[in-house]
């Protein structure tokens, strides 16, 4: 099983991978995105789109207390806008702050979502999302 | 040359659940677990699933809108059965809360369809399903009506060669839902509470095909889940074999432990039988059976015993703990106050085949029965019939010993009408002699056999009951006051 450590490592190498190392804002605002739809495709048939939604909300909440600009109070009770401020307000900083904010988002759902369900539960759920691209790879090419 | 469908049995892993059901549940079968809310219909659902789901016959969950799934997971996981292995790798959970907010009949069957085509699922379960029912006729209109979605989903559940469970609140006898007649299979679970203690039962309203036990089945959730105790049958034997078996179990005698008592019994008590002791407070009822117990240890026969009395810590109490602590004797000890009857002959049966053991005392009928949950008071005496009947039938031999008011005006032997349910009856007495209380003691019955009919004077030392010669100078002892006899004529010979 993950250790708490090993699943924030995780998360960190996978916005890494999918923003080409996390140099260009624009590419890491894209990349939490992304990730972000995974995890909740993963998600969302399970514990449904509500209960994702709540979950994104809440983990999007307790991120603004360190990086309030993420937030934009109008978008309340909207996840797509919820979203779509986060994108650009990712895309209109430094990458290396960016990068922060987007691992400090996505380690806050992911914890959230183990005070809820246990981390073996939530590994098992989410551990397709960060499993390095280079493997992922390999084991589509099996039969 | 039987051409005849051959119905396949899953057995669900479900303590009890397997033996109430006649074996199983059919495969390909369209079951309903339907109960109050909190009854233990998601965990049944859960146990159930977990037990059966195999990489090769996968299980698919479809939350609808009962428990939010979140915390489904959340609780479910806390049962020792939740096997994280199993998730994801032959579970799939999937929500279809989204669909039946939004969507009718016609989408929630698409919807369903659509996810039964990609995960190929032997199992599935629906929860909950009245929530279903309820959202879905809401916004029936122009769609397909209620018992139509029903009748589908269970021609799509089996054509799709899946064993589906929908789990249901209550539906009232007097909504008669189509999902009824539908169904294979009524899984009923109720709670009851009565006074200050709670009992869940399960009963079978329906299964096809199958020989289920009739009957509530009492149960309860513990961390490892469901555990059901499936009500005792009582057998109807025909009445050659009745005679074969008692003149079967009358051959071989047991010792007592006590001495003087086997002969008072007319050589022992034959083996197999149900002896009830009776007697007052303090009467030494429990060290006649302890001395049982300590006897069949000293014959190499194990024995059980089923304690609801507080016991004071005397010498023979000490040989008795020294006995269950070195595993001779098995101990059943409970002062839990919702204990059904099923419970503790299900606790009784599974102990008397691993010690092998051919003794059994409860101690005391009283304590029993104020250990019996309030609800199943009323039929205690029905209940106490179907235990004995099954500890005859499993051939051991049972002493129930039981509290006795003393009274002076009337002979009685038990309070619950007992006296008649058992083989053998010894009662004890006080009796006042010379300002003193002593004690007596008398065979009543042994069935089928010659006993004596002597009332002994005993006592209770260290050593445990000793028994005295026959009360031959007093009358009127079971009254109490006795009265002496007159001197027989050799007396006033002054002979012997």
């Amino acid at each position: 099983m993950p250790t708490p450590d090993s699943r924030r490592e995780a998360i960190r190498r996978t916005l890494e991978e999918h923003s080409g190392g996390g140099s260009d804002a624009a590419a890491v605002a894209e990349a939490t995105i992304s990730t972000w739809h995974q995890m909740a495709g993963r998600l969302s048939p399970v514990i449904g789109v509500q209960g994702v939604n709540v979950l994104f909300s809440r983990s999007l909440h307790l991120t603004s207390a360190t990086f309030p600009w993420l937030v934009n109070d109008g978008d309340r009770g909207s996840n797509a806008a919820q979203l779509a401020t986060l994108e650009a307000r990712l895309a209109g900083c430094k990458p290396e702050v960016s990068a922060e904010a987007s691992y400090a988002l996505l380690v806050n759902f992911t914890e959230l979502l183990t005070t809820l369900i246990g981390a073996p539960l939530t590994g098992r759920l989410l551990s397709p999302v960060w499993e390095p691209q280079s493997s992922a790879i390999e084991r589509e090419a099996q039969p | 040359m039987n051409d005849k469908v051959a119905i396949n049995l899953l057995t669900t892993g479900v303590p009890g659940l397997d033996q109430v059901l006649g074996g199983g549940v059919p495969e390909f079968s369209f079951n309903l677990i339907m109960g109050p809310p909190g009854s233990g219909k998601t965990t049944l659902a859960h146990q159930i699933m977990f037990a059966l789901a195999t990489p090769e016959r996968p299980a698919l969950f479809f939350t609808v809108l009962g428990e939010p799934p979140l915390k489904m997971l959340r609780y479910q996981q806390q049962f020792s059965f939740f096997d994280f292995d199993k998730v994801s790798e032959s579970i799939r959970f999937v929500n279809l809360s989204e669909d039946v907010v939004t969507g009718n009949y016609d989408q929630t069957l698409v919807r369903i369809t659509q996810e039964l085509e990609s995960s190929s699922p032997a199992l599935v379960i629906i929860d909950s399903f009245r929530s279903a029912v309820l959202e879905t006729s809401r916004q029936s209109r122009g769609a397909i009506r209620l018992q139509q979605f029903i009748q589908q989903l269970g021609v799509l559940l089996s054509g799709w060669q899946t064993t589906a469970f929908l789990v249901g609140e209550f539906l009232s006898s007097c909504d008669p839902n189509p999902v009824l007649t539908v169904a294979d299979g009524l899984l009923s679970l109720d709670q009851k509470v009565y006074r200050n203690s709670m009992v869940r039962q399960l009963q079978v309203l329906k299964m096809r095909g199958q020989d289920t036990r009739p009957g509530m089945h009492t149960f309860r959730i513990t961390s490892a889940g469901i555990e059901i105790f499936a009500a005792a049958v009582v057998r109807i034997d025909t009445g050659d074999e009745t005679v074969a078996n008692v003149t079967l179990r009358s051959e071989v005698r047991l010792t007592m432990g006590v001495p003087r008592l086997d002969e008072m019994l007319g050589g022992g008590l034959p083996a197999g039988y149900s002896l009830l002791v009776a007697g007052p407070s303090g009467s030494g009822k429990t060290i006649l059976a302890t001395a049982f117990l300590a006897e069949g240890v000293r014959c190499g026969e194990p024995g059980i015993i089923v304690a609801f009395e507080q016991t004071p810590s005397q010498s023979w109490v000490r040989t008795l703990n020294d006995l269950v602590r070195s595993g001779k004797i098995g101990l059943i000890n409970t002062r839990t106050l919702d204990l059904s009857m099923d419970e503790i002959v299900q606790h009784l049966t599974n102990l008397i085949h691993k010690m092998k053991a051919t003794r059994v005392v409860i101690d005391s009928l009283s304590g029993f029965e104020l250990a019996v949950a309030p609800a199943f008071r009323e039929d205690f005496r029905e209940s106490l019939f179907r235990m004995i009947t099954v500890l005859s039938g499993l051939g051991v031999t049972v002493l129930l010993t039981s509290e006795l008011e003393d009274r002076y005006i009337d002979l009685r032997f038990s309070p619950y009408g007992s006296a008649f349910l058992t083989d053998a009856i010894i009662v004890q007495r006080y009796i006042e002699v010379e300002s003193r209380l002593k004690r007596v003691m008398a065979v009543v019955k042994v069935r089928a056999s010659a006993h004596s009919t002597e009332i002994r004077q005993f006592e209770i030392t260290d050593e445990g009951i000793v028994i005295g010669d026959p009360v031959l100078d007093y009358e009127g002892l079971l009254g109490g006051r006795p009265t002496r006899t007159p001197a027989p004529e050799t007396d006033k010979r002054g002979k012997p």
